[in-house]
């Protein structure tokens, strides 16, 4: 515990980290509030910048990106209706009808505050949790890991983008991306195609630059010419005693949802705000308020989508199975520096695994302070023009993916599952499930093969480990829950879209 | 009800069926190797057997509600895919740098700038600082092409 204090507190003495995590949150708050570039894609486009770094400060840039981005989708979704980020659209339902009341400011301010706690809480729980969930994690063994990972990859069904069946598809498109190269335990070549470069597998980097940015690039291409409406502002107003009041309630509960919902595998920030803007409304007292200006909305929002980004981090370095889609990318950068994900990084690297809890930690009051005093600029670079930044993008993603590896074929990949992921996109396929399967697959494939090898082959004895029953259960019902949810109450909402919401 | 709606699910099908071929015509390995574990192609095989399971749910799924018309996608899409089949061919047989410059700077003229001097000064300053950055920084070696080899010597 001292050791993990200690660790914790050592990052506030270490100068360089702190400037860097200053020059991150500023980055990715310029990431957050650029419509289409959200936490994942900056991430994704970041990582080869962190090869030079040590493993603390690398993932550190990573994790301030994912905390900072996240926070700052709020800040467009409130001042032009447009969300920087997936996960802030649930805030453009009552922050945008706030501001063109001419209360920009106080709905900012609101944001800031709800999305602070929601980020402090969620480090706090990822503290403690991680080190007694990685205890657990010390008994797991082949088949617990394998239902463990199935678990992860029936949880893709709930994402809120697109339907739980495609969502599906797309986590099994992911997992067989993942068999392709040499068969870990015989050495078979599969899919390769005589392509010897592919013998290790195809890489990460480039599979999730080409599905997140590349895709999201030729996304963007359709919305040339937009025109943005934007409401002007003063400054950002802290909520007054009063509003404090109203919505305290609001933001412990979203705290509580975010969390949780981020530590379920595969889901992230955008399921948690939609889930927390959600029981937000249910439980007000002025639900009327809904969709046309409430604080209640935002706060119930934003505290859920930035206390998501702690929770996310729970399985991803617990038990190396990605909480979310940026998380995926952490953890890629988890493994390119050297920090094997699991329990037993809590043994080996305690000091590094807390450093990066701080710096998270401070992550989260950077972006507060951004928030309060430079949310005004940032809203300016948020109308910066398409037609500039997204060829920028290109080069950043080509060059990007190259330098990982100094190999062409990644940036061939790059283009190639950027067209994948855009036309999976455009017929209603999530890119998430994708990544998360090629994450997960060769854990599944590994762990299934070894359950059978210790099994001898009975593989229902996988029935009499319990751990392993619990968590078949559990990616039954994430596989079933809905179907089940959408015969029993009809069809589903996937979001508590109030009428007359502000889009 | 029309036969464009099922467009996606038989191409996913047709993918699985192919992916199920290509699975069948992989090596086997020796059962000492193996021994109670899979060959290497049960795995993608029960994979793309999942798939088609999904495929006929989400063809049932189409069938009680069908999806909207898509729309087509704009003259900015298509030319921004032909312009990453430039950038193949421009830094396969030239250098991946001049790929990325002349691709930037078609890619802001297709995408509406119209200030050509803005565009070509994107098109020059950006690949440069990047390959400035990657080079000194990251000490990142680039492909051989007409640029980097003047460069590199």
């Amino acid at each position: 515990m001292n050791e993990a204090l200690s660790a914790m507190a050592s990052v506030v003495l270490d100068p360089y980290l702190i400037l860097l995590i200053f020059g991150t949150t500023i980055l990715g708050v310029i990431i957050g509030v650029l419509p289409g570039l959200g936490a994942t894609t900056g991430a994704a486009l970041l990582l080869p910048f962190t090869l030079t770094m040590s493993p603390v400060h690398a993932i550190t840039v990573l994790s301030t990106i994912y905390v900072s981005a996240t926070f700052a989708g709020s800040i467009t979704a409130i001042l032009i209706n447009t969300p920087g980020t997936s996960a802030a659209a649930a805030t453009t339902f009552d922050g945008f009808p706030l501001a063109q009341r001419g209360e920009a400011g106080r709905a900012l301010g609101v944001a800031v505050v709800a999305s602070t706690v929601g980020g402090i809480f969620s480090v706090i729980v990822l503290c403690i949790a991680a080190p007694l969930l990685a205890r657990v994690a010390y008994e797991f063994r082949p088949p617990e890991y394998f239902a463990l990972t199935l678990f992860g990859l029936s949880m893709l069904a709930s994402i809120s983008a697109g339907g739980a069946v495609r969502n599906l598809i797309g986590g099994v498109f992911g997992v067989w991306l993942a068999t392709i190269g040499a068969e870990k335990s015989t050495g078979i070549e599969r899919f390769m195609f005589g392509n010897y470069e592919l013998y290790e597998g195809l890489g990460f980097v480039p599979v999730f630059i080409g599905l997140f940015a590349m895709s999201e690039l030729l996304v963007q291409s359709r919305t040339v010419n937009r025109i943005v409406e934007a409401v002007s502002m003063k400054a950002v107003k802290l909520p007054t005693m009063a509003d404090y009041k109203r919505i305290w309630k609001t933001i412990l509960r979203s705290c509580g949802i975010g969390t949780f919902i981020g530590i379920l595998p595969a889901e992230g920030a955008t399921v948690a705000s939609m889930i927390g803007y959600s029981e937000a409304r249910r439980w007000s007292k002025n639900k009327e308020e809904f969709g046309k200006g409430s604080i209640e909305g935002i706060a119930g929002a934003e505290a859920a989508n930035n206390a998501a980004t702690g929770g996310a981090m729970v399985p991803t370095m617990v038990l190396g199975i990605p909480g979310s889609g940026t998380t995926a990318i952490i953890l890629v950068g988890l493994m390119v520096h050297g920090l094997r994900p699991g329990p037993y990084l809590f043994t080996e690297q305690v000091d590094k695994v807390y450093q990066i809890f701080g710096a998270m930690l401070l992550a989260n009051i950077m972006f507060m302070l951004m928030g309060l005093y430079a949310a005004r600029l940032f809203a300016r670079i948020s109308l910066v023009r398409t037609e500039i930044l997204w060829p920028i993008v290109f080069a950043l993603s080509v060059v990007g993916a190259y330098a990982l590896n100094a190999s062409l074929l990644d940036v061939w990949l790059v283009l190639i599952f950027g067209v994948i992921g855009f036309f999976a996109r455009r017929h209603g396929f999530s890119v998430a499930p994708i990544a998360v399967g090629l994450i997960l697959g060769e854990m599944v494939e590994r762990n299934l093969q070894n359950t059978l090898k210790m099994f001898d082959g009975q593989w229902w004895l996988i029935f009499t480990q319990p751990l392993a029953v619990f968590f078949l259960v559990l990616a039954f019902l994430g596989l079933c829950g809905p179907f089940i949810f959408q015969t029993l109450f009809g069809k589903r909402r996937d979001v508590g879209e109030p009428e007359g919401a502000g889009r | 009800m029309s036969a464009r709606h099922y467009i996606v699910p038989g191409f996913i099908a047709a993918f699985s069926g192919v992916v199920i071929w290509a699975s069948l015509q992989l090596d086997t390995s020796p059962p000492m190797i193996v021994g109670a574990g899979m060959q290497p192609r049960v795995f993608p095989i029960f994979l793309m057997v999942v798939n088609l399971i999904l495929v006929a749910i989400m063809v049932v799924q189409i069938h009680r509600a069908p999806p909207e018309k898509a729309h087509r996608e704009s003259f900015h899409t298509w030319g921004s895919m032909l312009l990453m089949v430039l950038f193949y061919g421009l830094t396969t047989w030239l250098d991946m740098f001049i790929g990325i410059a002349v691709v930037m700077f078609l890619m802001c003229l297709l995408w509406g700038e119209r200030r050509i001097h803005v565009a070509a000064a994107s098109a020059v300053i950006t690949p440069l600082a990047i390959f400035m950055l990657f080079d000194k920084v990251l000490q990142v070696r680039f492909p051989r092409g007409i640029i980097t080899n003047w460069y590199y010597g």
